[in-house]
């Protein structure tokens, strides 16, 4: 079990009066007053616990102090995780010294509830735009938001229209940003140094959705670099304490859109693991769920390589991608009925069992694909160009991977062999074979050559499910039955599910990085606060550290290898 | 198990006659004389597969409804059952089960003799995600998803799906489609053009 | 009178032939080049507009040359038209010095498929090349934009590296020849009965990679790279401004030069030649005609070479770029100056 027991604390318990240590089946905390946080973080960070996973607030507006904070730390050699909690009213201090990716994350934490970080270099807002009032995600912020802004629609002022009324139209809209405020919050990000401000984004074909970023240019090298991020903000934090918790599956779908199959199994076993019904689950969901999810593992590999070959110049490899991707597509709507957004795995197991054919189809798919990829790595991987482009570019040390909480294939380019998928096991994973593909130097080339030896490492998870698939009965149950429907109502649809008291850290190893979820739930069918941990996110935050000193040239190619996805940054 | 990875550099003899150069090259040219496997779409079009999760539709009254549970359903809320019209009984659950439960509007009206019909079921596609669960939880087989997903409208009110629209889906899939086996896909010709490089042998399709 | 008055029709004659067929040819060859591509894509490319997309480039046309021509606010007019003038000029005029074929008679008068045979052709063919710096620069400065005065910079840093690359290749052929003119340079390689390619495949590698660097085409179109610049300097040009950028660059261009490598290098219009025995013409059946067609059929395979390294390889960096330039290439042209200087006495007897 991941989680770390209480004997590990023990020289801890000695140093700190306050500390309480409170061991729980889903979770260990560590509590302490604000004014030791700091100290107690840095004597963690000696211990070993050196990854940075999350940080965050959560908001209870009648108790006082008012902000439970807390920070999940993970221990690689020792595959340990815990969390640190401390009770705050509006103040916190800050840990961009100790971990960089605290910086971002205590940004995020400022725009959402409004705690102010001593200490923090930078304190600008995360995703909103500078001049707005509100803070969102507290409790007293309704749903809907404050509609105190006059908009009407161009039909009304245009040609005199009363729409009133009309299909749900309302004159009075959300505060909505004017190019003014989005200047304003541009000069409050970088103070110019070099000869330039170039503006890559946010909208432009080269970066992967709309980010956008600040280039300080001198000619054509970098200086410093910024990045905006908040045009995809679509507050779905604040939607998930609103909805029950099989209805959050379809937001856990549009975040990482690419491998959204991985972000709804990430999702659904961090509900299975806080009602304790792991075991229910039967073994043919088990393994139905972990075939897709490895699909489309290398669909979204083949996404990233065929924007990336594009970005860098061969243009062909995009397309051949692609081929191979709508059969994948193809297979994926076979089974579920939809191609981009799939909510297929439930709370309990799958929705429906496989088609008749679709075991012969993936056979199929399998049996060429290597083929397939061998063709791709003549065009590129002993290219003489494609190596002068990648390699030396973008070089990530092994400490920087802890220090700014990088995960997925980024941290396993740089030599740390950090996979979800062995180090905490779910579904499948424990009863399947494969191999996890480490890189030596931590440059561009290596993240390169590992999502191409993770690709075929899925197949060959593909391979195993399917023997197992076949040699099931056709009559082998696909949903879990509640052992006592009294007490533990498990639906197929997910009306009804109570889960009870409690809380849980759980994580998938999405392709993008970890994706992880923390619940928070004070019983009902719907949760009482979701903090969702994005790989992407973290992973951008060492962007501004390469760029430095490089030319602009790089910055696609850096970017391509970090593989970020707006939908998971900005949620 | 790890499985390192690294780089392997280009020899001297492979730089001078641009090696790397003709291997790639020479794949290009091979994919240059294949077959292409565009569907040339809207002269050809795929079928999607029985399961697919296009635009909804209530499924009709015609001796086809899964019993006991019809009539179950159909005592507990007095619910006057028309041959030839919708299956709905009015139990809400599918707004129940709704992550967007204001796309759904619907009401019951009570009849002279004492039972209940359902009058008005709007669905404003405009919010829906797609996603199912309606369907999953319908007791009674009435609400289910078609194939229908060119769905392009000149207004607002075109998205929003009534009841008479609802129940000539129901009754064209049930035509249609109801009698199909539930398969990966059912277009073996028109997929070929995609498949056809991996050899891909299919159990025949079973009439039913 | 009368003999200047035929001269005069002949050369009208010739200045509309070349026109037509060079500006006609080459807003087909996008069809050429969107074809071959989608088909190492595995795709159809354009198949709507006429039989298999025959007609496409029609339908281009028309479209570019009815849409809006915006132009940025605080531009330099001027400048901006005048750079579209400087980038088209130069580059048709480069096919006033390609021989197209051996001299011949008609209705008494003898006509040399050539516009003008001065006698120093290669210089003028370089001379125009380097008029192209001027398009580019004057058009990314007139344009207002960052991304423009970018990409511009750029591409002008790589022009002006290539021309000295590409000079000191064709060194090589001249020494070889003995005169400027191209018209010599192919009678030359007749007499010896010998393609310079054989005695050259440096300088014909050499050439090839600077004339892919002067037109700019992969590997070396970074001013172009879509994932950082947008299309580069012409980002800011509308309508069939922006349509006769790429025109001019990736076609004209291309054809010009791989008509002079011809020229150089293989031969241009002797048929297949085995080195130092002679000329083999499996077609011979065409009688008169032949000539020309060799000499099509090689252009259009140089082309067609373009085109596949266009859609196989990835590009370099800028830095990169100019590296190669005066690092690697200079210094071999000089080694291969050296060796053909040795080897010259045999080829002249």
């Amino acid at each position: 079990m991941p989680w770390a027991k209480e004997e590990d604390f023990l020289e801890l318990k000695k140093k700190f009066k306050d500390l309480q240590i409170e061991v729980k089946p889903t979770i260990t905390n560590l509590h302490i007053p604000k004014h030791e946080l700091i100290e107690l973080l840095k004597e963690l960070k000696q211990m070993g616990y050196k990854l940075f996973i999350d940080h965050s607030v959560v908001d209870f507006p009648e108790r006082s102090p008012r902000f439970q904070a807390f920070y999940i730390l993970y221990n690689v050699d020792e595959r340990k995780r815990v969390v640190v909690k401390t009770w705050t009213d509006g103040t916190l201090p800050s840990i961009e010294k100790l971990w960089f990716a605290g910086k971002w994350a205590e940004r995020e934490c400022y725009d959402m509830f409004g705690i102010q970080y001593e200490g923090h270099e930078n304190l600008v807002r995360a995703f909103m735009w500078e001049t707005y009032q509100y803070h969102p995600l507290r409790k007293d912020f309704p749903l809907e938001g404050y509609a105190n802004e006059y908009l009407p629609s161009l039909n009304e002022v245009l040609w005199g229209d009363n729409l009133q009324g009309l299909m749900n139209y309302d004159r009075m809209h959300t505060p909505v940003p004017t190019l003014e405020d989005l200047e304003i919050t541009e000069k409050r990000r970088l103070k110019k140094k070099a000869q330039l401000v170039l503006n890559w984004g946010p909208l432009h074909p080269g970066t992967h959705g709309t980010m956008w970023f600040l280039f300080d240019l001198e000619g054509e090298r970098v200086v410093q670099c910024d990045v905006i991020l908040g045009q995809l903000h679509r507050g779905v934090e604040k939607l998930a304490e609103n909805e029950m918790y099989n209805q959050f599956l379809v937001y856990t779908d549009r975040m990482d859109y690419i491998s959204a199959l991985c972000s709804n199994q990430a999702w659904v076993v961090a509900v299975e693991r806080l009602l304790g019904i792991e075991d229910l689950v039967p073994e043919k969901a088990k393994y139905i769920r972990t075939m897709m999810s490895e699909l489309q593992r290398i669909n979204s590999h083949l996404l990233w390589l065929g924007t990336y070959a594009l970005d860098i110049g061969a243009l062909t490899i995009f397309l051949y991608a692609f081929k191979e991707r709508e059969k994948l597509m193809d297979i994926i709507e076979g089974i579920t009925g939809a191609r981009l957004t799939i909510s297929y795995p439930r709370v309990g197991g799958v929705r429906m069992d496989l088609p008749e054919g679709a075991l012969e189809v993936i056979k199929a798919f399998v049996r060429r694909f290597p083929r397939e990829l061998k063709d791709w790595e003549t065009i590129l991987s002993r290219n003489r160009i494609w190596l002068r482009r990648n390699v030396g570019v973008g070089i990530i040390q092994k400490e920087d991977v802890y220090f700014y909480g990088l995960t997925g294939a980024v941290a396993r380019g740089s030599g740390v062999p950090y996979d979800i998928r062995k180090f905490e096991p779910y579904d499948a994973y424990p009863w399947v074979e494969f191999d996890v593909p480490v890189g030596e130097n931590g440059d561009v080339y290596d993240r390169y050559l590992v999502r191409l030896e993770e690709m075929r490492q899925s197949l060959r998870i593909v391979e195993q499910c399917v023997s197992k698939l076949e040699k099931m009965p056709k009559s082998a149950p696909f949903f879990a039955e509640s052992p006592d429907p009294k007490k533990l109502k498990l639906p197929l649809d997910g009306i009804g599910l109570k889960v009870p008291e409690g809380e849980i850290y759980s994580s998938g190893e999405n392709p993008r990085g970890e994706l992880g979820f923390y619940i928070y739930s004070t019983g009902g069918v719907k949760p009482y606060r979701v903090k969702i941990r994005p790989g992407s996110m973290y992973n951008l935050c060492i962007y501004p550290k390469l760029m430095k000193d490089r030319v602009i040239a790089d910055a696609v190619a850096v970017l391509a290898s970090l593989d970020p996805v707006v939908g998971e940054i900005d949620r | 198990m790890i499985k390192k990875v690294f780089e392997k550099p280009l020899s001297w003899l492979e730089r001078i006659l641009f090696i790397d150069f003709i291997k790639g090259l020479s794949v290009t040219i091979r994919h240059a004389f294949s077959k292409t496997i565009t569907t040339h779409y809207p002269y050809e079009k795929l079928t999607p597969p029985k399961r697919f999760r296009g635009f909804f539709g209530h499924k009709v009254v015609d001796g086809r409804e899964p019993q006991p549970a019809f009539e179950e359903w159909v005592e507990r809320f007095k619910i006057e059952v028309e041959p030839g019209k919708s299956r709905c009984v009015v139990c809400l659950l599918c707004k129940r089960a709704c992550p967007v439960p204001q796309l759904f509007e619907i009401e019951g009206e009570k009849l002279p003799n004492g039972r209940r019909r359902v009058s008005v079921f709007n669905m404003n596609m405009l919010l829906c995600t797609f996603c199912g669960f309606c369907v999953d939880a319908c007791p009674v087989d009435c609400l289910f998803q078609s194939d229908i997903h060119e769905t392009a409208s000149y207004s607002r009110k075109d998205s929003v799906l009534t009841l008479e629209v609802l129940e000539r889906i129901g009754r064209d899939w049930q035509r249609r489609r109801e009698k199909e086996p539930d398969r990966i896909w059912i277009d073996d010709a028109q997929r070929m053009r995609l498949w056809y490089e991996n050899d891909l042998k299919l159990p025949e399709v079973k009439k039913q | 009178m009368e003999s200047l008055f035929v001269q005069l029709l002949v050369i009208g004659i010739k200045i509309l032939v070349i026109l037509g067929v060079v500006l006609g040819l080459g807003a087909y060859l996008t069809l050429v080049e969107r074809k071959v591509a989608a088909h190492i894509q595995r795709r159809p490319g354009p198949m709507v507009v006429g039989w298999h997309g025959l007609l496409q480039p029609l339908a281009d046309g028309l479209k570019l040359i009815t849409k809006e021509d915006i132009f940025p606010r605080a531009g330099n007019r001027f400048l901006y038209n005048l750079a579209l003038v400087l980038a088209l000029v130069p580059a048709v005029l480069v096919f006033a010095v390609v021989p197209f074929g051996p001299e011949f008679e008609v209705f008494g008068v003898k006509v040399k498929p050539i516009l003008t045979d001065v006698n120093v052709g290669l210089l003028l063919v370089f001379a125009l090349g380097s008029m192209a710096v001027y398009a580019i620069a004057l058009a990314g400065w007139a344009s207002n934009s960052k991304y423009a005065l970018i990409g511009s910079m750029r591409k002008a840093g790589i022009i002006v590296s290539y021309e000295v690359v590409i000079t000191f290749a064709v060194m090589g052929p001249i020494i070889l020849a003995g005169t400027l003119s191209t018209y010599e340079i192919v009678q030359q390689q007749i007499n010896q009965k010998l393609w310079y390619i054989w005695l050259q495949p440096i300088a014909f590698v050499i050439y090839m990679f600077a004339m892919l660097a002067e037109a700019g085409r992969v590997p070396f179109d970074i001013q172009e790279a879509e994932a950082e610049l947008v299309t580069g300097f012409n980002v800011e040009y509308g309508g069939i401004k922006f349509g006769l950028f790429p025109l001019v660059e990736w076609y004209v261009e291309v054809l010009s030069l791989s008509a002079i490598a011809v020229v150089l290098f293989l031969g241009g219009w002797s048929p297949i030649n085995i080195p130092f025995l002679g000329f083999v013409d499996p077609l011979f059946f065409l009688g008169p005609l032949s000539p020309f067609v060799w000499f099509v059929l090689k252009v259009a395979l140089l082309f067609l070479f373009v085109l596949w390294l266009h859609w196989t390889l990835p590009r370099y960096r800028i830095d990169q770029i100019t590296e190669t330039a005066w690092k690697v290439m200079l210094p071999l042209t000089f080694v291969n100056l050296v060796l053909t200087a040795v080897l010259a006495p045999i080829v002249w007897r």
